[in-house]
């Protein structure tokens, strides 16, 4: 028997105990995809999701056929469409990354290899991600069929898309993340839910209510184009050839000052993607001749679903027009301009809440674990 | 003993969880080149000692050195190591028997043929090769038991952790196992088996180490158990003969009560003592129709330390 008490340590060989991180994320990735890919489920979700976008898509066709903007109108369709059964689907895929192997008694087997928390983060959330891209990519006959329908510009649709596909990874980093800080899958996948529900929909009413911090009244002024009083008849007929004129009125009112408040809606992911989209505004027609009974006659200005989300915001960053002159009493529905992006503050919120999350985990899954939860075993 | 080359130290070792303190003062030694078996009940500790030496949990209290290196401080060390098969059988379900080995050898950063060279080897070894290319979801217990053993066993490394590896195995694939432990300990590998089956132990530990309620109770090799007191039992024909013969040799016994058949139990100090009463018994002309250990060596220790069987 030896009576040596303090072995003596060797010097660490760092190069042979050290996984390169490429080989560990596609070995992680591999083992993903191999499960999903001969997994039945996958497939039935897959055949669902294109069944679903398609009646949406032959529905819309249908209706709005004949309005002036239908290819953009339908392209916007699609996005918000798979951009809000993504926010579905990710979680899903995603929030039992973790704890699933650690129910299933492989996570212990993987972490007992060289493989680092990180690389196994990594790789779950690349393969989540992919897995939540093909629903982007089996979504792209009708993006093709939209854009074949003219109206939407090359720019437009490529960043469309690229966010759509960024927001689907940023759903994903949280899903992975909160799955290897919560214990039952079920569990974890209910809370990603709710961090999706929250900056999906959360961020939409906290703003709405949020408005009534911001009330202030103030001095309005709207003006409108009319005939005078001296060209009209006894009838109220204008004289033929009377001249127009410009009509103000003043008056106080309360009012929402929404420009302070629409930072609360820049995580939202649907504002994230509409406001990073450049619609393009130039090739509407002008004007033409005022109508002081509304707006001038067409074209009109038709945004499609993203695009109106876009306006909204636009709209809530200028805060309320306290002086409205007469062209723009006429122009009703023209488009605003984009003056700050809001769009990076959001990303730059969501990849905050991510990668905290993702952080969290990894410090979670280093092994050799100090603290376990209560009722959770390693292996 | 314990050097670079492998070796397991541990001393004075203390976990809980929570309020439960799984385990309270282990002492452990497991020398390379020889199979040391950790025996203990159910929920004795013998897990979560494993888990500590294979760096996937840290202790509270004490130190551990696995192959010379601290799984705290040094896990990756430890872990290239060090092959771990745990008593919960998880598996990839719709992989091959072949893909689970070649992807945790791509874990272990073997290159792509060393892995499918190895993969071949361990399932030939573990008799899996006509199930390589099924999923593993195909495989029984057994197998899954089976196939679990050839993953730890993938990067060839020089220590083995191995939880209940005999669980579930049929005779032939237990025979299997020990022969190939035996061969991995010659080797020069350190082996550390848990297990409560205690029979198994006796033929394939060199060394074994009892824990109880989360402390280490006693630690022996092989032969030393073969030489402490042991009890035999014997049969004869008629069992009255046996009775008186015993009786005029001063030999006590009682009737045994655990058994189906009739016989008798002897406490006997040795081997040595043993063929003396054999020979004994029989130039006295008592028919005896059985005389053997009641029980495995190891068997012994357990039930002499009368910890908490409940």
């Amino acid at each position: 028997m030896s009576t040596a008490t303090e072995p003596s340590t060797p010097h660490p060989v760092r190069s042979s105990t050290s996984l390169p991180f490429r080989t560990a994320v596609r070995t992680v990735f591999t083992l993903e995809m191999k499960q999903r890919l001969r997994g039945r489920g996958w497939y039935w979700m897959l055949g669902t999701w294109f069944v679903v976008i398609g009646f949406i898509f032959v529905l819309a066709l249908g209706v709005i056929g004949a309005t002036d903007n239908e290819g953009g109108i339908l392209f916007d369709l699609i996005v918000g469409f798979v951009l809000f059964f993504g926010l579905l689907v990710s979680p899903g895929l995603s929030a039992n990354a973790i704890n699933g192997d650690r129910a299933g008694g492989t996570l212990a087997i993987l972490q007992v290899t060289l493989l680092t928390p990180g690389q196994l983060l990594a790789g779950k959330w690349l393969a989540s991600w992919v897995g939540s891209l093909a629903f982007l990519v089996l979504s792209s006959p009708f993006i093709f069929w939209a854009l074949t329908l003219g109206g939407v510009n090359g720019q437009e649709a490529v960043v469309s898309l690229l966010m759509l596909a960024v927001q689907l990874g940023v759903v994903c980093a949280i899903g992975v993340g909160v799955s290897a800080l919560a214990n039952r899958p079920l569990f974890s996948i209910v809370s990603t839910y709710m961090v999706v529900a929250l900056l999906a929909v959360g961020t939409v009413i906290v703003f709405g209510l949020s408005t009534m911090l911001v009330m202030e009244e103030r001095t309005m002024t709207s003006s409108y184009y009319n005939y005078p009083e001296a060209s009209l008849d006894s009838m109220g007929v204008p004289d033929p050839g009377a001249e127009l004129e410009c009509v103000t009125q003043t008056y106080r009112s309360e009012v929402p000052n929404t420009q302070y408040i629409t930072w609360i809606l820049a995580a939202n992911p649907f504002v994230v993607v509409a406001d990073a989209v450049p619609y393009s505004v130039e090739d509407l027609p002008e004007q033409g001749t005022p109508n002081p009974y509304g707006p001038a006659d067409g074209p009109y200005y038709t945004p499609g679903v993203m695009e109106t989300i876009s306006q909204g915001v636009r709209s809530a960053q200028a805060g309320p027009d306290t002086d409205q002159t007469c062209e723009e009493a006429s122009q009703a529905l023209r488009p605003l301009p984009q003056e700050t992006p809001i769009w990076p503050l959001g990303l730059g919120i969501q990849l905050v809440l991510a990668t905290g999350l993702l952080l969290a985990a990894r410090r979670k899954l280093t092994m050799p674990a100090g603290r376990l939860a209560r009722g959770t075993r390693i292996a | 003993m314990t050097n670079e080359s492998g070796g397991i130290v541990v001393e004075g070792v203390a976990r809980s969880f929570g309020s439960v303190q799984a385990v309270r003062d282990i002492d452990f030694e497991a020398p390379p080149g020889e199979v040391t078996a950790l025996i203990g009940p159910n929920g004795s500790g013998k897990t979560t000692l494993l888990l500590m030496m294979a760096s996937l949990l840290a202790p509270d209290l004490g130190t551990i050195r696995v192959a010379g290196f601290d799984p705290v401080t040094q896990p990756r060390e430890v872990r290239s190591r060090v092959g771990w098969m745990p008593d919960t059988l998880g598996a990839w379900e719709s992989l091959t028997a072949h893909e689970v080995l070649t992807t945790i050898g791509a874990l272990y950063r073997m290159s792509s043929a060393d892995r499918t060279r190895r993969a071949d080897e361990l399932l030939a070894a573990v008799k899996l090769t006509d199930f390589g290319h099924q999923p593993a979801r195909v495989l029984s217990r057994g197998q899954q038991q089976r196939l679990s053993l050839a993953r730890a066993l993938i990067h060839d490394p020089q220590v083995l952790l191995l939880d209940e590896p005999a669980s579930g195995l049929d005779p032939g694939s237990r025979v299997d196992l020990r022969s190939l432990l035996r061969s991995l300990a010659a080797e020069g590998r350190t082996v550390v088996v848990s297990s409560h089956v205690l029979s198994e132990l006796d033929e394939i530990a060199d060394r074994a180490v009892f824990v109880s309620r989360g402390q280490s109770v006693k630690s022996q090799t092989l032969d030393e158990a073969g030489g402490q007191i042991r009890r035999y039992y014997i049969q004869a024909e008629p069992m009255t003969a046996l009775a008186a013969a015993l009786e005029s040799h001063g030999v006590r016994f009682e009737t045994r009560r655990d058994s189906r058949r009739e016989e008798f139990l002897v406490q006997l100090g040795s081997t040595a003592e043993a063929s003396w009463l054999l020979r004994t018994l029989v130039m006295a002309d008592v028919v005896v129709t059985a005389f053997a250990p009641a029980g495995g060596a190891l068997e012994e220790t357990y039930m002499s330390l009368d910890t908490d069987r409940r």
